[in-house]
């Protein structure tokens, strides 16, 4: 800790250590662990719930939900990553053509 | 002076005393508004530069303003999770600064911001695709054979296996920064998906990518309240615009993480977290395995003493796997993570003993 620190800093930076250090030992802990990755899937699982819940209502209205528009751009993400990688190689040949030292 | 009156209560002291803190007040005041404002925030990756090369969001960008008087060119490969200017933070205190205007030609390959297109970009795509190509263009730009290649955390670990995965590396110099190699070292930062407690799936989103909040949750965690000691720190020098300037840089770097492709991710954690791969000296890579030891050229692991992100037992076992151990050289800078970007100490010891090794293993001026 630099000498020239007031002490109302460092009183801060003790009383910071103080509290930090047993939190970060408990959130380096089996048990955080355990809670955080229960938190997680219940969390996924709530939320997949009340997806299949809308889902279905939007459906029933003839109405796409969230999760058809999702797979729609993951779909056309694919594509256009297969797009890309057809120009990139077509690219490769053309400079490979164009001889040496093209890019 | 009356040696009997301390020098505090010196009036000509005192005076000037009251004069700095009233001055400093004013300017707490100024930087304070300006701070909770959001304005004058310094503006990050500064150093004039050209991009060279291009494929999807992977960039190489050639750094101006040195006389490159050495070579072979230095390409850094950044990581995955982060944005790469942390190593050109901030004028004056940037890494690639210090080795530009050293002599060296600095490229840095950065990823960009994944999204649904990265979602399925493996290892692979990263070290047998994006990375020959991009280094290819470094040597056409720079006119060299050869480079010496630098992968900071794991931008280190992707240029081990690119520099030992082809036989046309031509790695003059690999340096790892912060490169974790042995994952059971990792501590908190992996121990959720060691241990199988989380899948990768599980932490995927609809993009198919760990989105940057759960990545940036991860780091936070690490020193929750640490937090609360940094504002105290700026609420002391809040007179000091440099200081300001700095900790406003950093505090937007430490948020500012990116989406990390879902593919990769998944062979994250089951080749080097769950498996800890690595430490088995090799690892599978598209229809081959890659023998680290297969690493040509000089090799140094720079690692960071009070790194609590990558720990220096996670780096360590880089002497005795990557490349020929007579070619080996091992740097224990003082300092955290960011000790390679930013920083008193990367000024002081990071950026003149890596710029120095690399002169030093590089070509002379003709």
């Amino acid at each position: 800790m630099p000498a020239n620190q007031p002490l109302w800093l460092r009183a801060v930076i003790r009383i910071e250590r103080a509290i930090g250090e047993p939190i970060e030992s408990a959130v380096r802990s089996d048990t955080y662990f355990d809670v955080i990755s229960a938190t997680t899937r219940v969390r996924r699982k709530v939320l997949g719930t009340a997806e299949g819940v809308s889902k279905r209502c939007l459906h029933l209205l003839n109405l796409p939900a969230g999760s058809d528009i999702r797979g729609m751009r993951q779909q056309l993400a694919r594509m256009e990553r297969r797009i890309n990688q057809l120009s990139h190689d077509v690219a490769e040949l053309d400079e490979d053509e164009s001889g040496p030292g093209v890019r | 002076m009356n040696p009997r009156i301390p020098s505090t209560l010196n009036p000509a002291d005192l005076l000037t005393r009251v004069n700095r803190d009233v001055e400093r007040s004013i300017l707490r005041a100024r930087n304070g508004i300006r701070y909770a404002r959001g304005t004058h925030r310094p503006t990050l990756g500064v150093t004039p530069k050209e991009v060279v090369w291009k494929r999807d969001k992977a960039e190489l960008w050639r750094y101006q303003g040195g006389d490159r008087r050495y070579g072979p060119p230095v390409v850094i490969v950044h990581s995955l999770v982060s944005r790469s200017y942390i190593l050109d933070l901030r004028p004056g205190n940037s890494t690639v600064e210090y080795l530009t205007r050293a002599g060296l030609d600095v490229y840095m390959l950065d990823w960009g911001v994944a999204d649904e297109l990265d979602a399925d970009n493996d290892l692979e795509r990263y070290v047998d695709w994006y990375m020959p190509r991009a280094l290819d263009a470094a040597r056409a730009a720079s006119g060299h054979e050869e480079v010496t290649l630098a992968g900071y955390c794991l931008g280190g670990v992707m240029a081990a296996l690119y520099a030992a995965g082809h036989d046309d590396a031509n790695v003059r110099n690999l340096i790892l920064m912060a490169t974790p190699v042995d994952y059971s070292e990792m501590g908190a930062m992996v121990a959720l998906l060691r241990e199988g407690r989380l899948n990768p799936d599980e932490l995927i989103d609809e993009t198919g990518n760990v989105p940057a909040d759960a990545l940036y949750s991860g780091f936070y965690m690490l020193a929750p309240t640490v937090e609360v000691a940094q504002k105290a720190t700026l609420l002391e020098n809040l007179w000091n615009d440099e200081f300001v300037e700095g900790f406003q840089a950093m505090a937007t770097w430490s948020r500012d993480h990116v989406p990390f492709p879902g593919a990769a991710f998944r062979q994250l954690v089951d080749l080097l977290v769950r498996q800890n791969i690595l430490m088995t000296g090799s690892m599978p890579l598209g229809s081959r395995q890659v023998d680290l030891a297969a690493v040509q050229g000089n090799v140094l692991n720079a690692m960071a003493e009070r790194d609590n992100v990558v720990p220096p037992p996670a780096v360590e076992p880089v002497m005795q796997l990557v490349g020929d151990p007579f070619r080996r050289e091992e740097l224990r800078l003082p300092g955290g993570h960011v000790t390679f970007g930013t920083g008193r100490s990367a000024f002081k010891h990071t950026m003149p003993k890596l710029t120095g090794w690399i002169i030093d293993h590089s070509d002379t001026p003709s």
